[in-house]
């Protein structure tokens, strides 16, 4: 019939000025990039960083054409299941992934106890994932082959970084309370023995479950033993209960470090100018002239998402996919060839040069923040610090 | 008329067959799945050998699986292998053994929460003591393919099924039947109810433990609120519940229809599933209290009467 | 801390207060409920949960302030209740069938529903924990901090125990649920409207429970998952107090959060669900039939 050639013709003639007009990765296949994440759950909020950072690099990746695979540019597609904050379902997500799925490429879960069970899973596949938002001694002692972590962020240089800057600032008594979950259990781990060679005296110290809903008494008892320092080894929703319950009581000690959750902006907005004085985690700043596109993906992360990055994820996560990148546009996608570049290598990031031996990277300094007018400054070490610390008042 | 016997047992050689030749098709991910439905098929059967049984339904069956996985992780690369999974199992009888006496007194719906709060309760004394040694999470490298693991669970399911076949033909089997219908009446029958429900107890704890060990070395990753998730034990109920019946096969037709469903959705919309779970489990309750086994067997009861 | 600071402490009398007070309103719900209908409804904490969602998305989204909100939350979870009972329950109860089984297998089915409503949650809501700011002004007596919500809390708490205990002791209906909890069918050929009594127990319990949601949003974080140690805490205090011992189970639930409060001030918050869940055990064990079995019959 005439209407149906017609239509016929101008769906060929469209298709073929589209393919014509269309930039050239339309016709390479898409590289397949898996990984699991925590999309729901307790730790769903603490993942959110991560999620935008990846969605982020990825459309920025396809705008530039698509990512650079040994010389040839390909569009990126994710493949992601939600492991629902169980470390043992993201190990099966990451197996469908290697065997059912067959992607290309894996990306890192968020957090510690994710990346850690995800290592003899690689090991097994032989498949080279580059973590990010984790860090832990334990994998160092284990030789995983498979799995890096840029993060300085390691229990065991905290410790030894966090108790210099305390002496640094005359504590000399400390209270420590501590989240049973793996991360804040190893800092806590390698802090008493720091805090005992410096000759801190801890005169309050505790440990709680990751479920605790109210810590008016464990904030009692801090405000009693009256310390210079109070350190909270927590992570994000802890660490919100605590400040509020915190500057409810009212304590008074210069010193008060809150190990997860004040580098992210929905922290300062629940717990509002009793924030300000709390040192953190945090080794990246956009403020560092000389760490390249720091300042602009602070400024995309921003104009995109609306608020302020975590200063420590976010940054991370964005580290572990430009060290991906680098290393897929030099070797492409075998696996063997990319384990060793990513093993070898050094790498241009955000948060500056990143090389590592074993698992960790022996660049980045081990670094605190601290909340200042509402604003993050890098307060440690001196080489890279963008403000000088200031003792915590009491509002 | 066909005689039912036989029936049957086309259909474990069948299935036998199956899961024999699954791994041999060298496709790890199904593989994966069949383990899973072994799995399942294990906790399942050695639940009802108390809770289909007796009537007193366990709620907290995941105790005995996350004691076994703590076994076999902590005694990794320490003893050989198919010690430290002997040893879950063990463990797991000596646990019931211990607690069973005090437990089985209570009676109904109190029975029911007391198995769940005591899981529970086991899962928060294990995190404090892992607490207290400085541990927070357990990882095992180098552990068994997955093929191997798939031939540990293959044996279990296995004894599963036969051991519940066993209890449900023997006299002891008969004698727990009685306490569930009327437990004082039996009593006064001169069954022996004490020592029934607990080796009933004892008997239901012995694989579940070892399958706990099993799945130690497949996820590789052990952490105490992980191997006590009360949803394990959730998801036994609901798979007996579908399936109906005291006997072995009940089990295969709600573990099948739950893995089935579970495959469909556990990577894309877990939630999905979980609302589903919770409807089936609304829905066979009120509805279909003798589960899909019921349904099918009134059928075949139908159609019986009909060729007659 | 030692013993004698942690007694002396008005900081953590004041959580015990609180504590117990909330567990206090939770607990009401499941004793009328299980006193008069013989179900253990598991997903009682699930209606806390609602009525903490509901406080929630009415003041995030339209401004209504958790004081003058929960008496709408109240209501609403009070037409759940009615709902549950006429499309649900009232069938269920009007099948004979014995009565160990039937008591397990409706907990099984509120089990069901508790995975229900909790997912269906997940999927509006996600399961990210919730919080919101209201009230944070601290005020201070002497040692003693709190800030306006908890206060607000206490008092609301306690005012509903009264007002529920009152209401029970001095209207009719407070005798007619003492009936049916006693004796159903010897309270049914008195000419008590039992099927009444059954509603209205649902009505008021799951009323108190939208309230401890409210209360417990203004407080704390909550997430889909919140219900179950409110649910296993409230059992706690039923089988101490007594079934369908009012008065006894509001002295249980003080008792309850007195022991969980201290317990944890005394050892480590570690210890918060061992010693919740090993009271919870043990009541059950050393009360194998619980309390009532003693005392009234079916």
């Amino acid at each position: 019939m005439k209407t149906q050639s017609f239509f016929i013709k101008a769906a060929l003639a469209c298709s073929v000025l589209i393919g014509l007009n269309s930039p050239a990765f339309a016709q390479e296949p898409p590289v397949r990039i898996g990984y699991s994440m925590s999309d729901t759950g307790p730790f769903a909020m603490a993942s959110q960083e991560q999620i935008n950072v990846y969605n982020m690099w990825k459309d920025e990746v396809n705008a530039r054409g698509g990512l650079d695979v040994a010389g040839k540019k390909r569009p990126v597609e994710f493949v992601e299941y939600d492991n629902q904050s169980k470390p043992d379902q993201s190990v099966r997500i990451y197996e469908k992934l290697i065997t059912n799925d067959k992607v290309d490429l894996l990306l890192a879960p968020w957090g510690t106890p994710f990346q850690i069970s995800l290592a003899p899973v690689l090991e097994k596949y032989k498949f080279p994932v580059v973590g990010n938002t984790a860090a832990s001694v334990a994998v160092r002692q284990m030789h995983a082959h498979y799995i890096w972590f840029p993060t300085s962020a390691v229990p065991d240089k905290m410790a030894v970084a966090l108790t210099e800057m305390m002496k640094k600032n005359n504590v000399k008594t400390a209270a420590v309370i501590s989240n049973i979950l793996p991360f804040t259990k190893e800092i806590k781990n390698y802090l008493d023995p720091q805090l005992k060679k410096a000759g801190i005296t801890v005169k309050y110290e505790t440990e709680y479950p990751p479920s605790i809903k109210d810590m008016t008494s464990i904030v009692t008892q801090v405000k009693n033993a009256k310390p210079d320092a109070v350190l909270v080894l927590s992570y994000p929703s802890d660490s919100i209960l605590f400040e509020k319950q915190a500057s409810e009581i009212g304590i008074s000690s210069p010193f008060q470090f809150v190990a997860v959750g004040p580098s992210t902006a929905a922290f300062r907005q629940a717990v509002g100018k009793a924030a300000n004085g709390t040192v953190t985690l945090g080794h990246w700043s956009p403020d560092r002239p000389e760490w390249k596109g720091a300042k602009a993906f602070y400024d995309d992360y921003v104009a995109r998402y609306k608020y302020e990055p975590d200063y420590l994820n976010a940054p991370l996560a964005y580290m572990s996919l430009q060290i991906l990148e680098q290393a897929v546009a030099k070797v492409g996608l075998d696996k063997e060839k990319l384990r060793q570049t990513i093993s070898t290598d050094t790498f241009d990031t955000i948060d500056g040069k990143v090389k590592f031996e074993g698992v960790e990277n022996v660049i980045t300094p081990t670094a605190f923040l601290q909340i200042q007018n509402g604003k993050l400054q890098i307060v440690w070490p001196e080489s890279i610090a963008t403000s000088q610390f200031q003792p915590k008042t009491h509002p | 008329m066909k005689n039912p016997a036989s029936g049957d047992k086309i259909l474990w050689a069948i299935l036998a067959v199956f899961f024999l030749a699954l791994p041999f098709m060298k496709q790890d991910y199904f593989t994966g799945i069949g383990l899973s439905f072994l799995m399942w098929l294990a906790l399942t059967q050695s639940w009802s050998i108390l809770s289909k049984m007796t009537g007193y339904i366990s709620l907290g069956h995941v105790v005995f699986y996350g004691l076994g996985s703590y076994i076999v992780v902590v005694t990794w690369q320490q003893v050989p292998l198919w010690l430290a999974i002997a040893a879950s199992g063990l463990a797991s009888a000596v646990f019931a053994a211990l607690v069973g006496l005090p437990v089985l007194r209570v009676r109904g719906p109190y029975f029911v929460i007391l198995t769940f709060g005591l899981a529970e309760l086991v899962k928060y004394v294990l995190l404090a003591v892992e607490a207290s040694l400085g541990i927070s999470s357990r990882l095992l490298f180098a552990t068994p393919d997955i093929t191997e693991i798939y031939w540990i669970m293959l044996g279990l399911a296995a004894a599963s099924t036969l051991l519940l076949e066993a209890v449900h033909r023997s006299r002891f089997g008969h004698g727990l039947r009685s306490l569930r219908e009327n437990e004082e009446a039996a009593e006064t029958l001169g069954v022996p109810i004490a020592r029934y429900k607990l080796v009933a107890y004892v008997l239901s704890a012995i694989i579940p433990g070892m399958v706990g060990g099993v799945m130690a070395l497949r996820s590789t990753y052990f952490e105490a609120s992980q191997a006590f998730d009360a949803m394990i034990s959730i998801n036994i109920i609901v798979m007996a519940v579908i399936g109906g019946g005291d006997n072995a096969r009940g089990p295969l037709i709600g573990v099948a229809f739950l893995v089935a469903l579970s495959e469909l959705f556990w990577a894309e919309a877990p939630q999905f599933y979980m609302i589903i779970l919770g409807l089936l489990m609304i829905m066979f309750v009120v509805k279909l209290p003798d589960g899909l086994l019921g349904v099918l067997e009134s059928r075949k009861k139908k159609l019986g009467g009909r060729a007659l | 801390m030692s013993f004698i600071e942690v007694l002396s402490s008005s900081q953590i009398l004041f959580a015990a207060l609180l504590t117990g007070a909330i567990y206090a309103i939770v607990a009401v719900g499941l004793n009328m409920v299980y006193g008069t209908m013989r179900l253990l409804n598991v997903a009682h904490g699930d209606i806390v949960m609602i009525g903490a969602y509901a406080a929630y998305w009415l003041f995030t989204q339209l401004g209504i302030p958790p004081v003058a909100s929960m008496f709408v939350v109240a209501i609403f979870c009070a037409l759940i209740g009615a709902a549950l009972y006429k499309l649900l329950l009232k069938k269920m109860l009007a099948r004979p069938g014995d009565v160990p089984h039937l008591e397990a297998r409706s907990l099984l089915l509120f089990f069901g529903l508790s995975l229900l409503i909790q997912n269906l949650v997940v999927s509006l809501q996600t399961a990210t924990p919730r919080a919101y700011q209201y009230m944070d002004h601290v005020y201070r007596i002497s040692n003693l901090a709190m800030t306006g919500n908890r206060l607000l809390a206490l008092l609301v708490a306690f005012f509903l125990c009264l007002a529920i205990a009152a209401f029970l002791r001095w209207n009719i209906f407070g005798l007619a649920l003492r009936a049916v909890i006693e004796r159903t069918d010897a309270a049914r050929i008195v000419g008590v409207d039992v099927e009444r009594v059954h509603l209205i127990s649902l009505v008021i319990g799951f009323g108190a429970a939208g309230v401890a949601g409210v209360l417990l949003s203004m407080m704390e974080q909550f997430s889909p998952f919140m219900g179950f140690s409110l649910t296993i805490a409230a059992f706690i205090v039923v089988i101490l107090g007594g079934l369908g011992n009012i008065a006894g189970g509001f002295a249980a639930a003080m008792i309850l959060g007195a022991i969980e409060t201290y317990g944890v001030a005394l050892t480590s918050p570690n210890m918060r669900s061992i010693l919740i869940y090993g009271v919870f055990v043990l009541a059950l064990i050393l009360l194998p039939k619980g309390l009532f079995h003693k005392r009234f019959k079916k």
